[in-house]
This record gives structure tokens, C-alpha cells and sequence, in this order.
């Protein structure tokens, strides 16, 4: 393990699903000589990329779970986190993103910034990550670098600053021309990995002094020295230009542009020179963690190995050793047979096997020291844990996890698979925050919910795939919620004197709409309610929330205010005004105005712009409320807010309309109201399905 | 309630039209400013004035993408609510939003043929009906032919159409004010009005049509939120 921390890099590949970077990964694992053979995504040799471990994705060509493997180049250790492409799997590249230094964005240099990418990036600018761009697929025939720069700039607002440019494009793509060093570059060899260095080709000659002019103005901005070389005229070492790239991209007041192909195995080892050399190692960037003994107050982590442990799990996977956790140690060192405390739960833990995983190989070793990624085996954990040494009470900063916004009803089909679902179950939900199950009592049904259609179905299959549990499955079910829209009073008795000790209970006030899912507010005088029944009748309205009154959905952005009251010396008890705040909960919301709010989704669809008119027509007939079409040229993409209920099955249908030419993401945006007639048609379906239970 | 008191107080009103509608049917509009004084920020008060007397407002920018568009929309929204001292504008914020539709192009992939395309894209299958255009960020090296078109497509689809006109500082004016890009197709604008920086604030000057023709007072853009007060 590399002691000398300037000499590591913890790096993400992020991009858009199909931009190639699951070839740009095994290219670099090939380079670095981790792999031997190189295999390609749906490749036809059967292997399959070697990022991609799990079987699923080999099939469809995606990387769903990010994979941690790590490489030396230059005597440089790089770690890298291989991230998924479809947005919904986002929380796996936001997991990924808060363990990174720094990040590769690989964009196709034909499809250019697509939606996904600008997902991508705007996590990578919540995480503060400096990142390098990779324009890819030069040899394809559309390709257009500087088109992609020129999307960085406008729809991503970055600084791109190509470090390079393309000899050639297109099926003529020879080599790159280094803006650096000002050297031409060629790849030979059967799979390039002999480098030929000449001279420029004459005739690009005056494009590459452009742009190294380009170049020298946008990186002397933060170095004073290289400023004064410039207006001296003196040469300008690599070195200088260098040192100033890098500072400029650690303070990501620049992206340097590295191109090629990898699938044509041109460009792989420029950029991964420029990993090692301008993207940050871990000492280079300030983590910081919250000590929960002290008011969450933010403490920053020294990359030491000496100091005591802070690490953060930040992915599980279930091998066939049992369970690996994917590891970030941020400060100290995890060594095998030391004890660490899992913050969440305050449980000790004995470190047993230590290793650094290479997609679905390992190798055993001693530690993951400091600034390291590692995995450690037999945790018992869940994904977004903290473990640090005994005494210390840090906490790495809890990520946003969305709640999910659709679920699925699923059955085993036999005996044999419920063990097993409820196995795959225990592990999924352990693994993705945003994945939840729970069992409905009432219908009998295990429950999934999750971020999306695709979402939900990715973890079927895998149920079927992974653990041999064959499952039937319902329609998927919106996750609908209601809320009250008018301040509406109580004032509810319950009385009840059947024999034996009776209960009384009256409470009074008022229930009004909030920004936040319930507040409860106790204005109480003169203990017209004890003190002491207080805390139940606070439980009594909260038992009211998971099941709205008015369709049985959640209730949420509802504020009770209690008031007044009465209690019966005798009489009253705990119990007595639980029964009485439901009761006025009832009372209350009959008159507020009861409404069901619906899940919107931010859909973007890309699509070639002769069927843009039929692409917006599809979202229009979807209640689709269409925010702008931004033309792109050849292609175009429309933004429009659209019901997720109206969503199912929409790819096929946008597919066979575009001559399969157009694709969608999809992310959760807000909850709003549904509109009348829709409301009208789920009270109809939910009175039929409680007729059908009956 | 809220919209009626957005409207009232709204200070584009005094730009001196007497009918709601600052610009009649079929007929053009310019605002002319140079770069950064403030015409993105005039266009959006513009269409958000009509937007809140219900009409659909088309907005077609050739400079910025579709979410810098809707956020200039949202900024110059929150702002007039926040000097307004007007509580819960979501609601209305989600109506306004039902009454615009942001088209970009780039600005070689622009031509009248295809904005007539993506006109008949909307109107064809009922997704908007645009009742003003904005066209923010054309080019007027060469107008004529351009604007003739556009004029024709405003006359065919009874659409009031606002551009914004870039101008530069060391231009000279014609004698009548005009920059000379716009004094070609001058006869075409109804109104033209001119944003001016003077000291602190920015004056916004009809050179045709507009307030000081009908005698009303001059009117400012505020520096710092760039509203007009």
C-alpha cells in the first residue's frame, strides 16, 4: 500500500449511460496492467468488461453498482470507483461522489453533454469534486470535440480548456497533439500501448498554438509565476503549466479537456498522466465530519494515518465470502485485528479481513491506511455507517436520501423463494437507502419502493438472478400523499363508561397546512390537560398519519395545534387521550379540505429534432406540463414536469414513436396536487380495491 | 387576490398603454441595451406582465439554455413578490409556469421555416398557444430579410413579438437615436425602448412609442435587481 499519500488518487468515472466509460475502465485496468486481455461491454467473447461484475449488467450493457478497483501508473496509486450511468440509480454515484478526490466526466464526443451528464455534474459540484473531462469516441463518425467544449462551457458552466487536440477525426483519428509539451502523439501496437512521440503535423500546427495560447491565459489566472513568464517571454517549462493547470482545476476554476477513443485504445494514457498529475490526492481536499457529542459541531479530518480512525462505509455488496463493505478511511489506519465503533449504533466491531478489491477479485492485505479506499469483510453495517476508533463521536456528513416515490407489490412464487426474497430483501435494502420493502398486512403483499420503474424492476431481476427467488409482481403503485389545504378546529371527546375503569379524554384546538410533514404544537394553559398526557396525545394524531382519513395515503404538511382540553381525575389515562387526539385528528381533517398530493417527475427527453413535435406530444398527452425545448443542432431535448403515475411504460412507447432514436431520464422533482378528475378517479379505484379486500 | 395586486402594482403599467396589452397584434417591439445593462431582465418583466393577465407567452432565446431561461423568469418573479411584500406566490409561481413555454435555438440553427415548425409542433396538437414572443439574443447584422419574415408569421399568427437588440458603446447614433442596426427596419417596431445607463441607475428611454411620448414620467430599471421602479 502507498505510504506517501501525495502519491494516491481516489477517482470516480462519471458519465452518461453508453458515453463508454466502462471501456475507458477496463482500458486503464489494461494499461495499468491489472488485466491482461481486454474485453468489451455486450462483448462477443462472452466475458464482459471486467468492471462490470454482476451478470445483470454484463446482459444489458450498464454498470448498475459502482465497483471500487485500483491501479498503479507512474508510481501512483489510483483507486477507482466505477459509477452507474442511469439516473436511477443516482444515489450510487452520489455515494460514489462523496468518497472521491476527484473525477473523470466522460462525454461522447458525438452525443455531447447529455441529460444524465448534467445530473452527474451537479452532484460533483454538491461534493465540491475538481474533475477532468474525456471527450471520447472521437473515431465515431458525428464526432465533434469541440462542439462537447463548447457544451461544457454553455450547459455546464464549467471552464473547459482542451489539453489536447485530435489528429484527425472520425475513422481518421491518427493520434492527439499534446498542448503541454507540444508534441504529437500516435498509438501503436495492437492494442496502443506502444506511445510514438513526433513532431506537429504541419497543418495543425497554428490550431495547436491557439490553443496552447488559449491555454497559458486561462491557467496564469491563479499562478503569479507563470504570469511573469508569459509577459517576460521566457520558454515556459511543463512543469510551470502544470503546476498552474492543476491548481486551477483544484479550485475547479478550470477543466482541462483530455479526447480520444478508447475502443480504439487512443488518448487512455495522456489522461491517465494527467490523473496522476492534476487531479488532487486526498491530502489535497478538506473533509470534514460532525461530532454528535457536541451539537454536530463540523470538525475537519486529517489525512493521518496516525490519528485515531474515521472511515466511511460507502457501499455493500454480498460476495460469495458474505458481506464486503466498501470503505473510505479518511483519517488513521483500519489494520486487521484492531476494534472499531460503528457511530450509528454504538456497536464494536473487530476488524477481521482487510482487502482492495479490483471490480469482483481481492487481494488480502494488512491495512487501508488514510485517504485509502478499501473493503472489509463480515460487517455487519449499512451503507452511509461511520466507524471510527473507540472514544471518538464523529460523523461523516448523512447524505440526502430521497424518499421513493413508487412501489411495487411482489409475491414468491413458492415457499423456497420467500426465503430467499426475504434474504435478497435484507441485503438490498441494507445496501441502497433508496430501495425500502415492508409488508402489507392487509393484502398480504411484500412491498418494494423505490426511485423508479427501472429501479425496481434492476432488483427483481437480480432477486431472480442472485438469490433464486422467483417472484410474481403488481402494477407499480404511485406513491401518492395527502395534505389538508385550510386550517380547520377540534374539539373531540372521547368517553367511554362500559363497566369497570372508564376513559375520558377531551381535546380542543386546531390543525392548519405547513411546509414541514407534521408539527405539534402544545398551547395547553392551565393543564386543562395534564402535563403528564401531553406526549399521548401527540402519539395519538402522529398514529394518524401513515393512513390518511381520506383515501388511506399518507398525510403530510400538517400542523396541530392543541389548545384546550379536559381530563377526568379517574378516568383519564394515556390510552383515554391517544383515543380522543385520534378522534379529533378525525373531526379536524373532515373539515380541512383534505387534497392527494402526486409525485412530479423532472423528465428530460433527448431526441432527434424531426420528432421533436411528436416527443412533446407524447409528454403533453402525459399531463405533462412542458418547461422549454432547447435545440441542439441535430439533436434537441425538451424538459417538461410530468405525473410519475403517467410515466409507466413510457420508454416503449417513446421509442416506437422516434424510430428508437429518442431516450428519457427521469428524476424525482416535487409533490403537487393531482388534478380533480384524477382525484375523483382514486377515490373510484381505491373504494373498488377496499370493496374487492372486503 | 395575489395576481390582481402583481398586476396593479406592477410598474411596467406606466410604460403608458392605456389597453393591457403594451403591443397590439402582429406588430414588433425592441428593446435595445448593451451588453449586461439589463434587456433579459426588461423582456422576462414583460412577458410576466402578460403572463399574469393569462396570456401564453412564448420565449425564444438564442443565447442562454432552457434552465437559465426558466431561472430568469423565477429570479424576476421572486423579486417583484419580495419588494411587493406578497406571501405565498408558489401557487401563483405554478400558474405563471402553465403560460410560458421557453423555445431555445442556436443561433446558426435559427431560421423563420423552422420556428414556423415548431410553432405548428405546438399549436397542431394543443400544447401551447402562444399569445406574445420574446425572441431574445437574434443577431441584427443583416435584418431586413430576417425581420420581414418574422413580420409575416407575426401578421399570420396575430402574435405581438419583443426582441431584444444588442448595441455597442461606440456606436454613433443616427440623428433620430436610433443605433444604426435597428435604422434600416426601424419602420417595423411599434415601440422601441432603450435601455441607458445613467450614474447609479439605468434609464429606460423610448425612442418610439412608449412613455415619454404620452407624457408620463421617465422610468428606471433598479441596478441591483434589475426591475423596473
Amino acid at each position: 500500500m502507498e505510504k506517501n499519500i501525495q502519491k494516491v488518487r481516489n477517482i470516480g468515472i462519471s458519465a452518461h449511460i453508453d458515453s463508454g466509460k466502462t471501456t475507458l475502465t477496463e482500458r486503464i485496468l489494461y494499461y495499468t496492467k491489472r488485466i491482461h486481455t481486454i474485453h468489451d461491454v455486450k462483448g462477443k467473447d462472452g466475458v464482459g468488461a471486467t468492471m462490470d461484475s454482476m451478470e445483470l449488467e454484463r446482459e444489458r450493457g450498464i454498470t448498475i453498482a459502482s465497483a471500487a478497483t485500483f491501479c498503479e501508473w507512474q508510481n501512483h496509486q489510483i483507486n477507482i470507483i466505477d459509477t452507474p450511468g442511469h439516473v436511477d440509480f443516482t444515489i450510487e454515484v452520489e455515494r460514489s461522489l462523496r468518497v472521491l478526490d476527484g473525477a473523470i466526466l466522460v462525454l461522447c464526443a458525438v452525443g455531447g453533454v447529455q441529460s444524465q451528464s448534467i445530473t452527474v455534474d451537479q452532484q460533483m459540484k454538491r461534493y465540491n469534486v475538481p474533475c477532468l473531462a474525456f471527450i471520447n469516441k472521437c473515431d465515431r463518425s458525428g464526432a465533434n470535440p469541440t462542439r462537447v467544449i463548447q457544451q461544457l462551457k454553455e450547459k455546464l458552466g464549467h471552464n473547459p480548456v482542451p489539453l489536447q487536440i485530435p489528429i484527425g477525426l472520425e475513422a481518421n483519428l491518427e493520434g492527439l497533439v499534446d498542448i503541454v509539451d507540444m508534441k504529437a502523439m500516435y498509438f501503436d501496437g495492437d492494442n496502443g500501448e506502444n506511445i510514438r512521440i513526433e513532431e506537429i503535423p504541419a497543418s495543425l500546427q497554428d490550431e495547436a498554438r491557439n490553443a496552447r495560447e488559449l491555454l497559458l491565459d486561462v491557467a496564469s489566472v491563479v499562478s503569479d509565476e507563470l504570469t511573469e513568464a508569459i509577459l517576460e517571454e521566457r520558454d515556459i517549462p511543463s512543469e510551470l503549466l502544470l503546476s498552474a493547470i492543476r491548481k486551477a482545476t483544484l479550485e475547479r476554476k478550470m477543466t482541462p479537456v483530455f479526447m480520444g477513443s478508447a475502443y480504439r485504445n487512443k488518448g487512455v494514457q495522456p489522461l491517465l498522466d494527467g490523473v496522476t498529475r492534476l487531479l488532487p490526492c486526498p491530502s489535497d481536499v478538506e473533509n470534514q465530519a460532525l461530532d454528535t457529542e457536541n451539537d454536530e459541531a463540523v470538525v475537519t479530518l486529517a489525512t493521518d494515518s496516525e490519528k485515531p480512525v474515521v472511515a466511511f462505509a460507502f457501499k455493500l455488496e454480498d460476495g460469495q465470502y458474505g458481506q464486503l463493505t466498501y470503505i473510505r478511511v479518511y483519517q488513521g489506519t483500519i489494520a486487521k485485528g484492531s476494534t472499531i465503533v460503528n457511530v450509528r449504533n454504538g456497536r464494536k466491531v473487530k476488524v477481521g479481513r482487510v482487502a482492495r478489491m479490483h471490480a469482483d477479485q481481492m487481494e488480502d492485505i494488512e491495512a487501508i491506511p488514510a485517504g485509502h479506499i478499501g473493503a472489509l469483510f463480515g460487517i455487519d453495517c449499512a451503507s452511509g455507517d461511520t466507524f471510527v476508533a473507540p472514544g471518538l463521536s464523529l460523523t461523516m456528513t448523512s447524505m440526502f436520501v430521497p424518499a421513493p416515490v413508487i412501489s411495487l407489490s411482489i409475491v414468491p412464487k413458492d415457499n423456497k423463494s420467500q426465503i430467499n426474497m426475504s434474504k435478497a430483501l435484507n441485503r438490498f435494502t441494507k445496501e441502497d437507502p433508496t430501495f425500502k420493502s415492508h409488508y402489507n398486512d392487509e393484502t398480504n403483499e411484500t412491498i418494494i419502493e423505490g426511485m423508479g420503474e427501472l429501479h425496481l424492476e434492476v432488483y427483481v431481476e437480480r432477486m431472480k438472478r442472485e438469490y433464486n427467488a422467483e417472484v410474481t409482481t403488481g402494477m407499480p403503485q404511485v406513491a401518492y400523499r395527502e395534505t389538508i389545504t385550510r386550517k380547520a378546529e377540534f374539539n373531540y371527546v372521547h368517553k367511554k363508561q362500559t363497566g369497570g375503569s372508564g376513559q375520558y379524554g377531551r381535546v380542543a384546538g386546531y390543525m392548519e397546512p405547513a411546509e414541514e410533514d407534521f408539527v405539534f404544537v402544545n398551547e395547553v394553559t392551565g393543564g386543562a390537560i395534564p402535563t403528564q398526557y401531553i406526549a399521548a396525545c401527540e402519539k395519538g394524531f402522529r398514529l394518524c398519519l401513515p393512513k390518511g382519513p381520506k383515501l388511506g395515503y399518507p398525510v403530510t404538511g400538517v400542523r396541530v395545534v392543541i389548545n384546550d382540553g379536559a381530563s377526568h381525575a379517574v378516568d383519564s389515562s394515556d390510552m383515554a387521550f391517544q383515543a380522543a387526539a385520534r378522534g379529533a385528528f378525525l373531526e379536524g381533517y373532515a373539515k380541512a379540505k383534505a387534497v392527494i398530493h402526486e409525485p412530479i417527475m423532472k423528465v428530460v427527453v433527448e431526441t432527434p429534432t424531426e420528432f421533436q413535435g411528436s416527443a412533446m406530444g407524447l409528454l403533453n398527452q402525459r399531463r405533462g406540463m412542458i418547461v422549454g425545448a432547447q435545440d441542439e443542432g441535430v439533436m434537441c431535448s425538451i424538459e417538461a414536469q410530468v405525473p410519475l403515475a403517467e410515466m409507466f411504460g413510457f420508454s416503449t412507447v417513446l421509442r416506437s414513436s422516434t424510430q428508437g432514436k429518442a431516450q428519457f431520464t427521469m428524476e424525482f422533482s416535487t409533490y403537487k396536487q393531482v388534478p380533480q378528475s384524477v382525484s375523483e378517479e382514486l377515490i373510484k379505484k381505491v373504494s373498488e380495491s377496499k370493496k374487492h379486500v372486503a | 387576490m395575489l395576481k390582481k395586486d402583481l398586476i396593479l402594482r406592477n410598474p411596467l403599467s406606466l410604460l403608458g398603454h392605456d389597453t393591457d396589452d403594451i403591443l397590439p397584434a402582429g406588430s414588433f417591439g425592441a428593446v435595445l441595451a448593451r451588453a449586461g445593462v439589463g434587456k433579459t431582465a426588461l423582456m422576462v418583466q414583460i412577458a410576466l406582465n402578460a403572463v399574469l393577465r393569462d396570456k401564453n407567452v412564448l420565449h425564444i432565446s438564442l443565447n442562454d439554455p432552457v434552465q437559465k431561461v426558466s431561472l430568469w423568469y423565477e429570479e424576476v418573479f421572486r423579486n417583484i413578490a419580495k419588494i411587493q411584500n406578497l406571501q405565498g406566490i408558489n401557487d401563483l409561481w405554478e400558474t405563471i409556469l402553465t403560460h410560458r413555454f421557453i423555445m431555445t435555438f442556436q443561433v446558426e440553427g435559427f431560421s423563420v421555416p423552422k420556428l414556423k415548425e415548431r410553432l405548428t409542433d405546438l399549436t397542431a396538437q394543443g400544447i401551447f398557444f402562444p399569445q406574445m414572443v420574446i425572441i431574445d439574443g437574434l443577431p441584427f447584422d443583416n435584418p431586413v430579410d430576417l425581420l420581414t419574415d418574422i413580420k409575416l408569421l407575426s401578421v399570420d399568427y396575430r402574435l405581438p413579438i419583443w426582441f431584444s437588440i444588442r448595441t455597442h458603446q461606440r456606436e454613433i447614433a443616427e440623428p433620430d437615436g436610433l443605433p444604426p442596426q435597428i435604422v434600416s427596419v426601424s419602420d417595423m417596431f411599434d415601440i422601441i425602448l432603450q435601455l441607458q445607463p445613467e450614474g447609479k441607475d439605468v434609464l429606460v428611454k423610448a425612442l418610439k412609442g412608449g412613455p415619454s411620448e404620452a407624457g408620463h414620467p421617465a422610468l428606471f430599471l433598479d441596478p441591483a435587481t434589475l426591475l423596473i421602479r
